[in-house]
């Protein structure tokens, strides 16, 4: 058995709302990336579909699809931005 | 100092913020929410942000436009519900000349909407909503025009 690692997922806008929360704890498989935080979603946050310019953050810093997370990382992803 | 906002935005302030004897121009942008009647009416704009995040990268990009025009900067982004015809987002810069000044303005703005993880949620006068995050995601309503 692979060893798991447990990490905070943070949502917004559409994803926070779908989700009913604004964060979640996932677990998965020690060695993930960032990106893969997307395949354990709840059904409703995969039903609105990953944006393709979706930026990731870990621990409040920008970071790569592929970085990747240990235990206790917050990743949070970042549709694509409407602010101003 | 916080970059996001819970209260109106006041732009005098942000103009006198920039006041310096050693600069010759101050430019001031402010972005206001639309109305759009003809479209679908807007009858309030709700943002949201990754706070932590988007405080960080407000001053990164206000630290950018200090070391590229020499200016003097100050922003400041609404969070919250935000009614049609006030400012969501105010930038204020001065610099040396009028040159640097509008540039560092046009910078600020343009790397603001770009970069910051601020998301804007439209609240129509029909009861619809509608996430402006790349989703598509809406609620329903009774659209007008745009469908």
């Amino acid at each position: 058995m692979p060893e798991q690692i447990t990490v905070t997922v943070k949502l917004f806008a559409s994803m926070k709302e779908a989700a009913g929360t604004g964060q979640l704890e996932v677990s998965l498989g020690a060695g993930s990336p960032a990106g893969a935080v997307w395949g354990h979603l709840p059904d409703a946050v995969q039903d609105l579909g990953l944006p393709k310019a979706t930026r990731y953050a870990i621990n409040q810093q920008w970071t790569l699809p592929g970085a990747v997370l240990r235990d206790g990382d917050e990743v949070a992803l970042i549709l694509p931005v409407s602010g101003g | 100092m916080s970059a996001l906002r819970s209260g109106p935005l006041d732009t005098a302030a942000a103009l006198t913020a920039v006041v310096s004897t050693d600069h010759g121009g101050i430019a001031l942008f402010a972005g206001t929410t639309r109305a759009e009647p003809r479209l679908r009416e807007v009858a309030a704009i709700e943002y949201e942000a990754h706070e932590d995040l988007a405080e960080v990268e407000i001053q990164r990009i206000l630290d950018e436009a200090r070391d590229r025009f020499g200016a003097i900067v100050v922003a400041e982004h609404r969070v919250g519900s935000v009614a049609t015809g006030e400012p969501s987002v105010v930038v204020a810069v001065s610099a040396p000349h009028r040159a640097e000044a509008f540039a560092a303005c046009r910078y600020l703005i343009d790397e603001i909407k770009d970069r910051v993880p601020i998301w804007k949620r439209m609240h129509y006068t029909d009861g619809g909503t509608e996430w402006i995050d790349g989703t598509g995601h809406r609620t329903a309503g009774q659209p007008t025009g745009r469908g």
